[in-house]
């Protein structure tokens, strides 16, 4: 049993990685492929630059539009993708993108509060807020939408995979080591750096659903976190043609 | 056992999402926050006329056909059932653009639905009225049926003495059909008439050669019905050598102004302007004197003028040189909040038309308006049934009448 675990393991760090970025690759692929291959849209005048900009801080970065229709949702999506970019900005740190010790200047407890305390908090945010929109599809089927399965999978998927991670933080390490330990994923390339070493079973899961994760991005509705930008800016762009 | 349509038929019919479009539809989210501030949705609450659910539905179309299940195992037949379930969906919509507004991706809706109409009406999945509509357009040129000799029909009832229809001139006045034909707006084309007269304009109008402008075409699905009569229109005008074309209706001056040239695959030779951007010039320049009224006048932006045209500002400064107390309603400007009478509501679901209209003409009330104005003839007409309807004492009129009442000209 144990040979077996190990194998899965092993399987999710060093094998499943090249089949992520394939299927990811792949996926975007077909999916620009699917839009590239539609007809071209009539002529319009030239992209406005600024506007297309402008719409993108307000209605990407601050979701001015939901804020508009709904601030208790506002509040619900804001927070959501506070947490989710936090979260990916806490990763980041594991890939030595950056370190504690840059928050040092502002005072120890800054670069604690960044590595310990914030961590945590995110965490409990992002899977409430996660809930709380799964919650809220629920309750809102069949009176005022059609959700197709994959805005659900979307949803369930990023949820397991934000529990996972969660619990390896929240319950006890498996060790810590005197240097940090590297979980190398693909040599020379992505290699994860970890000053604890976490609780096995929750630390692998937690691999293999963020790759499940990642490779269902350009199949489903998650492929918003690039068109929406595209599609954003197109916006800001037609009301600068319009003059609105 | 409900019918399977043909496969190459839907495949080709399915091919006509644009990139824009086929980016809008894959990135929808189905989060459903256009559908509160979807009029038809609001007042109806029934799932299958939200913003949202047209979209899950097209896309699951779109996928039985080219999604990856159908690359892989083969397309999968489309039912009629399932087309007609999208007809429902796509024409009980004002087609106000109001899913754009509130749509957090900025989605181009009233292009996107426009063209899931064009696809219904691609696989006969229009419905009946609408067929009709079709119909009797491209038998008669307009969408009542009328015969093109009665076009000049409101100058008689009118009054209007100094009719112009001219070889050339440098200004077209393009009535359109919902004005010349609708009694409820043939005032709206006196004024404009009058006030063009009291300037000492060059102006003509096309009389008999006036089609409709395609609106109704374009709203019903049928674009290429659409392309000839702009092409007709277009052609029209530029062989008297205008240089400005003048509508008072919202419908007419959007898709002269913003599908003409898409229609077409180039811009026309006349710049085109709406009457009240006309008016505000004249009123700002000092070229017309009127007195000012003392009431609360409200203005109801037309879709197809504000958000969907591009005009929001010019009314509003007309109606500052024209009456004294200008109310906002609620949901105005680039938000607002349609009154019903777009997208052919009428002809799919009249009830539905009038449930919308009542709460616009409730917030109308609530704001102290003693004068609703708006723009359009579409508008009017819905404003002027929606009171018969629930017996609302609220005058409506157009920006162009209050303004020739004004001038002393009505």
């Amino acid at each position: 049993m144990n040979s077996l675990i190990t194998f899965f393991y092993t399987f999710f760090v060093e094998k499943l990685p090249y089949i992520t970025i394939a299927i990811f690759l792949l996926g975007a692929a077909l999916r620009a492929t699917r839009w590239m291959s539609a007809p071209k849209d009539p002529e319009k005048s030239q992209i406005s630059v600024t506007a297309a900009v402008k719409y993108i801080i307000l209605d990407v970065v601050f979701f001015r539009k939901t804020f508009k229709s709904d601030k208790v949702i506002w509040l619900i999506i804001f927070l959501f993708h506070i947490a989710a970019g936090g979260i990916l900005f806490g990763h980041m740190r594991g890939f030595h993108i950056w370190s504690a010790e840059m928050f040092a200047p502002l005072g120890e407890w800054v670069a604690e509060f960044m590595v310990e305390t914030l961590p945590v908090y995110m965490g409990w945010l992002f899977i409430a807020t996660q809930i709380l929109l799964l919650i809220r599809r629920v309750l809102l089927e069949d009176r005022r939408l059609a959700s197709l399965p994959n805005d659900y999978l979307a949803l369930i998927l990023l949820l397991i995979t934000s529990i996972l991670g969660q619990g390896m933080r929240i319950f006890p390490p498996e060790a810590i080591p005197t240097h940090t330990y590297s979980v190398v994923f693909i040599p020379g390339l992505i290699v994860l750096h970890l000053e604890k070493v976490p609780s096995f079973h929750w630390f692998f899961l937690h691999i293999l659903f963020t790759q499940l994760f990642i490779m269902y991005i350009p199949f489903s509705k998650l492929v918003h976190i690039f068109s929406g930008v595209i599609t954003s800016a197109l916006y800001g762009s037609r009301r600068s043609e319009y003059g609105l | 056992m409900a019918s399977k349509l043909d496969t190459e038929k839907v495949r080709e019919a399915l091919r006509r999402f644009t990139r824009r479009q086929m980016m809008e539809l894959d990135t929808c989210a189905h989060c459903a926050l256009c559908t509160e501030n979807c009029p038809a949705y609001a007042d109806s609450k029934i799932p299958n006329y939200a913003p949202g659910v047209r979209s899950s539905k097209t896309l699951r179309l779109i996928n039985k056909q080219f999604g990856l299940r159908a690359r892989l195992l083969g397309p999968n037949p489309i039912k009629a059932d399932e087309v007609a379930d999208l007809a429902d969906s796509a024409f009980n919509c004002t087609l106000c653009g109001r899913c754009m507004e509130t749509c957090p991706f900025g989605f181009q809706t009233h292009e996107l639905w426009t063209g899931v109409r064009c696809l219904v009406y691609e696989l006969d999945g229009t419905l009946p009225r609408v067929k009709m509509l079709d119909q009797m357009l491209r038998e008669t040129q307009n969408p009542y049926g009328l015969q093109a000799e009665m076009r000049l029909d409101w100058a008689d009832y009118t009054g209007l003495e100094d009719v112009h229809v001219k070889d050339r001139a440098d200004v077209a006045y393009f009535v359109g059909c919902t004005t010349a034909f609708k009694g409820a707006n043939h005032e709206v084309a006196y004024s404009i008439a009058s006030i063009l007269n009291q300037l000492g304009e060059d102006w003509t109008l096309l009389a008999e050669d006036e089609w409709c402008c395609g609106s109704p075409l374009l709203l019903a699905g049928n674009e290429e019905g659409a392309r000839e009569f702009a092409e007709h229109n277009v052609e029209a005008l530029e062989a008297r050598g205008v240089k400005t074309v003048i509508t008072g209706c919202a419908g007419c001056f959007r898709v002269f102004k913003w599908e003409y040239p898409k229609l077409l695959g180039r811009r026309p030779s006349f710049k085109v302007i709406h009457a009240v951007e006309y008016l505000r010039d004249k009123l700002v320049a000092g070229e017309l004197k009127p007195d000012l009224l003392r009431a609360n006048v409200a203005y109801h932006d037309p879709c197809e003028l504000s958000r969907l045209g591009g005009v929001i500002e010019a009314p509003r400064e007309a109606l500052r040189r024209l009456a004294q107390g200008l109310v906002e309603l609620p949901e105005h400007g680039i938000d607002v909040r349609c009154c019903g009478g777009g997208g052919l509501l009428q002809a799919a679901n009249n009830d539905l038309r009038l449930s919308i209209v009542k709460r616009r003409l409730d917030q109308a009330v609530e704001v102290g308006a003693e004068i609703l104005t708006s723009a359009c003839p579409a508008c009017k007409l819905a404003f002027v049934d929606g009171i018969r309807a629930s017996r609302c004492e609220i005058e409506v009129l157009d920006v162009m009448e209050l303004a020739a009442r004004q001038l002393g000209l009505l």
